[in-house]
């Protein structure tokens, strides 16, 4: 016994000494953050790992140690283990000063409400003017979670606009004229004659992703429960039990019936198969601004849409890319300073899109670029690393492309919920209970694969068990003072 | 000696043949034959699909006969070139030295509580056993592993965590008292041996199947292991084979779910194949671990010759 | 029933004691070290798990207590008896059916005398054990697919109408219990191999002396000297009997809402409830219940086991 105690309290001073000098240590050289003394930013981000990552960042940080007296050093996670990896990295605390969060991959609301972000008011005031000055109000507007914002949107297409997609090649076989085409109902003509004319083709290409458009805008996405999108008393209602939604789905399944929606729709992760094999005439798409140009090359054969709804700014749209400052980070001003930069100053975006000049790039001219063989060291994902109006076009891109965009954004009205984020705390027992009966019903009735008459009754009387008027009036209750706090 | 082992092998090769009727030995071919038939053709699909074109795949379907063949799904995972090769190596050091660890651990813990006359062999049993069902989750662990043992980024995060298993325990732990009589151990004592002594000498000899079930299945366990990676690794020289290769299906499931998202989609998308190199995956994941196979198997299908400890 | 004595007795402690202490240590320290240690967050399951800015700890800690909140969505719903039969009596289908097949494997291929063949028959057994369930889910589709399924196919060719089998859950209890058996049947198989190979050979030799056929000594002596590894596998299958493999639950039967009423676990139930939301109190309330009720079930089975076998028990 006491040959441990001795052990142990040499071991204690040595380690209160070691942290007094530690401590000393950072307090002696003066000023952190400045060119000479830069502080380290660590920021994590989506996508696969590059292998230039970190011979980019040492030129990046050259450039911003000069500029805000930070260095950077990027990790990236890749796509699919992002959202748990960072999970577990912010549950447990580590350090980490900036993150990527969005609405689809580690979520933005829920994860803000957790307490991994730094609520970002203040600093945006201070050290983000630009980004407030670039961004349309909306984006911030939109993002804000109970009041505050924790993260700063990235600058790029705000609204989001329903298109129907149509395989090319069959549009001009049987010279088909889609400038009519709007509803789901108009479909249908096209969809016949494809029928009878390719039996190999599936007329409405349908996952189990998809649902159909209404025009709701949900509480939370694929729970039934949403706001008329011309509503003036923002009544939640069931939107199983609207007269929309019962048509749709009856078309739905009268499609289903006849033979346009592929037989498995139901069970059917994902489309590729018929896209590779262009076997599709039809499908339901999110739009943005030459969209068309973009799946054209990357399905090989031509794709031409029109649109199947307004475009219309949502929660989602508006935080389909963030960066965020973590709670935990010891320099907030530096990460708000850094972000700054990042969503205003060219020749940092650009570095940190395109990596270095004359090695992974090549400029064409002024906002153009090529890609050397090198970038195939440093391929990154454009949209989710800030601001991409300030990115070099391709030569390949049309040069009014950023143009494009901003006419998109100014297009775009603001859906009714647009900046109100439901907390769920309070009814999580409810929302837990409710998710499983939607996941049980929901991608059979809306691929049209059961018959509405019969099935929409059975699930809303699982839903009226599983608890969801109980979550519907706690989200109406969040939602009335939502509209009083914020008329 | 060596006579007294040639006896032995010949007299269990005499059991063998003696009164297991001809017509009882083709029912025991039919049902094992049939049985590893059943398991053995989806892998053998699984080849066939690897190389399938993946446009034909597409279109047809699975099919044992593809109209067109292709060796795309390889040259795609090939491309990551001397990545691939390095994430074998660490694989095959992760797997080796975890596997040495961890048996050498779990037998010494086996033992001790397979014996008798150890005093506190129920409280040690127990002790493995509450293990099995509780655990504090995924954020405890990653905390120790990361904050308290700082193994962040280290092959020790990939090995570590995977060395102990209580199951492996209490299958030792009973291969150890079935196998290994009392005798044995008593007459090591009045030889004069240590507990150490017995344990090596005599013990561990006599329990061979028992310890080749072990290795194999931590092998397999470090072999297949791919979530460590994902949380403990950055650095893509440490990232093991499996994990790379998971990765890549992750990506794949991660961006079909999210296929509305049309930047994600038509940014990322347009590069993976899909289906064929989904398992030529588990082609380059699986062939080097079946050939490893029969250095296991050789224990636990020959039938040793273990009576060569007898008295 | 349980010696929990205090062990800083190591002094008093005989050598052969003190041995045996030596032996445990590594694998204590990794006990320690990986799983009781990190048990401290298990109290995370009654509680609102909110991140403090310092760290993991001032988490815990500042987070507010909820009592049994956490628990209550295991419970709230009609399918809360659903998911807890189903996981069930499956588990109880694959312990009884998975022991005997597995064993029965492992005394043919012991039996068989052509050990080259043995060997090959054995390694074919093993193959499926590495295949994720996602690429099961795979091959069963293409063996059940509405359009392009092998058995729809057959059965067109005979007339029969085709069957859409990913909305009726009718024969989808055999489906999973077979798809189960012929994943795991190989890797068990391996340990009753090994524990055959393990028998005394002379136990043999005396029977054959004794003219007892190959059937009486499978059932005198193989049998019965695997009976210990089967009570503790089996033991400890019980342990887990509130456990379901996700995969084979999720990805097999392609998360088809039709089939729910027959695939639906706690593992999925739990899954779909809060992958939205990724509440760590409560999918740790989740564990944590599977695990209370599998450790009731272990300590009480063992109790039993205890009364006719001492040796056989687990502790």
């Amino acid at each position: 016994m006491s040959r441990k105690k001795k052990g142990f309290i040499p071991a204690l001073a040595l380690l209160m000494v070691m942290s007094i000098v530690l401590s000393a240590c950072g307090g002696k050289g003066g000023v952190e953050g400045t060119p000479e003394k830069p502080v380290e930013l660590i920021w994590y981000t989506i996508g696969t790992p590059q292998k230039d990552v970190d011979k980019v960042m040492a030129e990046v940080s050259k450039y911003t140690a000069e500029k805000i007296g930070v260095t950077v050093k990027m990790s990236m996670v890749d796509w699919g283990d992002y959202a748990q990896k960072l999970q577990v990295m912010t549950a447990s605390g580590e350090a980490v000063d900036i993150m990527f969060t969005s609405s689809w991959a580690f979520d933005y609301v829920q994860n803000a409400r957790k307490g991994a972000f730094l609520q970002t008011d203040d600093l945006l005031k201070e050290y983000g003017q630009g980004i407030v000055d670039t961004l349309d109000p909306a984006f911030l507007e939109g993002s804000k979670v109970d009041g505050h914002n924790y993260g700063i949107p990235a600058n790029k297409e705000l609204p989001a606009q329903e298109v129907w997609r149509f395989n090319k090649k069959l549009l001009d076989k049987y010279n088909l004229d889609i400038s009519k085409v709007y509803s789901l109902e108009s479909l249908e003509p096209m969809l016949q004659k494809i029928k009878a004319s390719e039996p190999d083709v599936y007329p409405l290409a349908v996952d189990k992703n998809q649902v159909p458009y209404v025009p709701y805008d949900y509480v939370i996405e694929k729970l039934p429960m949403a706001v008329p999108l011309n509503t003036t008393d923002f009544k939640i209602v069931n939107v199983l039990d609207t007269p929309e939604m019962k048509q749709i789905l009856k078309t739905m399944h009268k499609y289903y019936k006849a033979g346009y929606i592929p037989t498995e729709a139901a069970t059917l992760d994902s489309l590729t198969d018929l896209q590779a094999t262009g076997r599709w005439f039809a499908d339901r798409a999110t739009s943005q601004p030459f969209a068309d140009n973009l799946w054209s090359a990357s399905y090989g054969y031509p794709v031409v849409s029109t649109p199947a709804s307004e475009p219309l700014i949502y929660n989602w749209s508006v935080m389909g890319s963030m960066q965020a400052i973590s709670a935990n980070t010891k320099y907030p001003e530096k990460a708000m300073q850094f972000l700054n930069l990042l969503n205003t100053d060219p020749v940092l975006r650009n570095m940190v899109d395109s990596g270095i000049e004359g090695v992974h790039y090549k400029k064409v001219n002024d906002n153009v670029m090529e890609n050397l063989d090198e970038s195939k060291n440093y391929d990154m994902p454009t949209f989710a690393l800030g601001n991409v109006m300030l990115t070099y076009l391709n030569t390949t891109d049309p040069a009014n492309k950023w143009e494009e965009f901003k006419k998109f954004n100014d297009a775009g009205t603001k859906a009714p919920l647009l900046g109100f984020n439901f907390d769920t705390s309070k009814v999580a027992t409810e929302i837990a209970a409710v998710n499983n009966v939607k996941q049980e019903f929901w991608a059979a009735l809306m691929t049209g694969t059961v018959d509405p008459d019969v099935y929409l009754q059975r699930a809303n009387e699982k839903f009226k068990a599983a608890g969801l008027d109980k979550v519907m009036a706690e989200a109406q209750r969040q939602l009335d003072e939502w509209r009083a706090a914020n008329k | 000696m060596s006579a007294q082992t040639q006896i032995q092998s010949q007299s269990a090769k005499g059991r063998d043949f003696h009164k297991l009727g001809p017509v009882w030995n083709v029912i025991f071919h039919a049902m094992a034959g049939i049985f590893a038939l059943m398991c053995v053709f989806p892998f053998i699909f699984v080849m066939i699909i690897s190389f399938t074109d993946e446009n034909t795949l597409a279109r047809n379907g699975y099919s044992l006969f593809p109209e067109k063949w292709s060796v795309e799904a390889y040259s795609y995972l090939f491309k990551a070139g001397d990545q691939l090769l390095r994430s074998y190596g660490v694989t095959i050091a992760v797997t080796v030295i975890g596997t040495v660890i961890g048996v050498i651990a779990t037998a010494l813990f086996a033992y001790a509580i397979s014996r008798r006359d150890f005093k506190y062999r129920n409280f040690f049993a127990f002790f493995a056993f509450f293990t099995m069902l509780f655990n504090g989750g995924l954020v405890p662990t990653y905390i120790i592993v990361t904050q308290l043992l700082g193994l962040k980024d280290s092959i020790w995060a990939l090995i570590l965590p995977l060395a102990v298993n209580a199951f492996y325990i209490m299958i030792l732990r009973t291969f150890f008292s079935t196998m290994v009589p009392d005798a044995i151990i008593e007459s090591g004592r009045i030889d004069g041996a240590g507990e150490f002594g017995i344990f090596f000498k005599l013990v561990l000899p006599l329990a061979l199947p028992g310890l080749a079930t072990i290795a194999l299945f931590s092998t397999l366990g470090y072999w297949n292991d791919w979530f460590n990676a994902l949380l403990y690794i950055n650095t893509p020289n440490l990232v093991p084979l499996q994990s790379m290769l998971m990765r890549i299906e992750n990506n794949m499931q991660f961006i079909m779910q999210n296929a509305q998202n049309t930047s994600l989609s038509v940014g990322v998308l347009q590069s993976m194949p899909q289906d064929t190199s989904r398992m030529a995956m588990v082609v380059l994941a699986t062939g080097p671990i079946v050939f490893a196979y029969p250095f296991f198997q050789r224990y636990f299908i020959q039938g040793l010759t273990v009576g060569a400890v007898k008295e | 029933m349980i010696t929990w004595e205090p062990l800083d007795v190591f002094s008093k402690t005989s050598t052969k004691n003190k041995a045996m202490l030596v032996m445990v240590l590594p694998a204590t320290l990794w006990f320690i070290l990986f799983s009781y240690l990190p048990m401290a967050g298990m109290v995370i399951a009654f509680k609102e798990y909110r991140y403090s800015r310092d760290g993991f700890l001032a988490s815990i800690i500042e987070s507010k207590w909820v009592g049994l909140q956490n628990f209550k969505f295991l419970f709230s719903t009609n399918d809360a008896y659903i998911i807890t039969r189903n996981t069930v009596l499956y588990n109880v289908f694959f312990i009884v059916l998975g022991l005997i097949i597995a064993v029965a494997m492992a005394i043919v291929l012991a039996e068989i005398t052509n050990k080259k063949l043995a060997k090959i028959y054995q390694t074919g057994m093993f193959l499926p054990y590495f295949l994720s369930w996602v690429i099961v889910g795979y091959f069963v589709f293409s063996f059940l697919s509405l359009d392009r399924g092998v058995v729809n196919r057959i059965a067109g060719s005979f007339g029969i109408d085709p069957m859409n089998w990913y909305s009726d859950p009718t024969y989808w209890p055999i489906i999973i219990v077979v798809v189960f058996l012929w994943k795991s049947v190989g890797y068990n198989s391996v340990i009753y191999l090994a524990a055959i190979m393990g028998i005394d050979k002379s136990l043999y030799e005396a029977a054959m002396i004794d003219g007892a056929n190959k059937w009486q000594q499978i059932r005198n002596i193989t049998i019965p000297m695997l009976t210990p590894l089967i009570t503790i596998l089996t033991l400890l299958a019980i342990g887990k009997i509130f456990y379901a493999d996700f995969g084979l639950f999720y990805q097999v039967p392609r998360d088809s809402g039709t089939l729910y009423s027959v695939t639906n676990v706690i593992d999925t139930y739990v899954y779909r409830g809060l992958k939205s939301t990724g509440e760590i109190g409560m999918s740790t309330a989740a564990g944590l219940y599977q695990s209370l009720i599998g450790f009731v079930l272990v300590i009480t089975s063992n109790g039993i086991v205890r009364k006719f076998n001492k040796d056989n028990a687990l502790f």
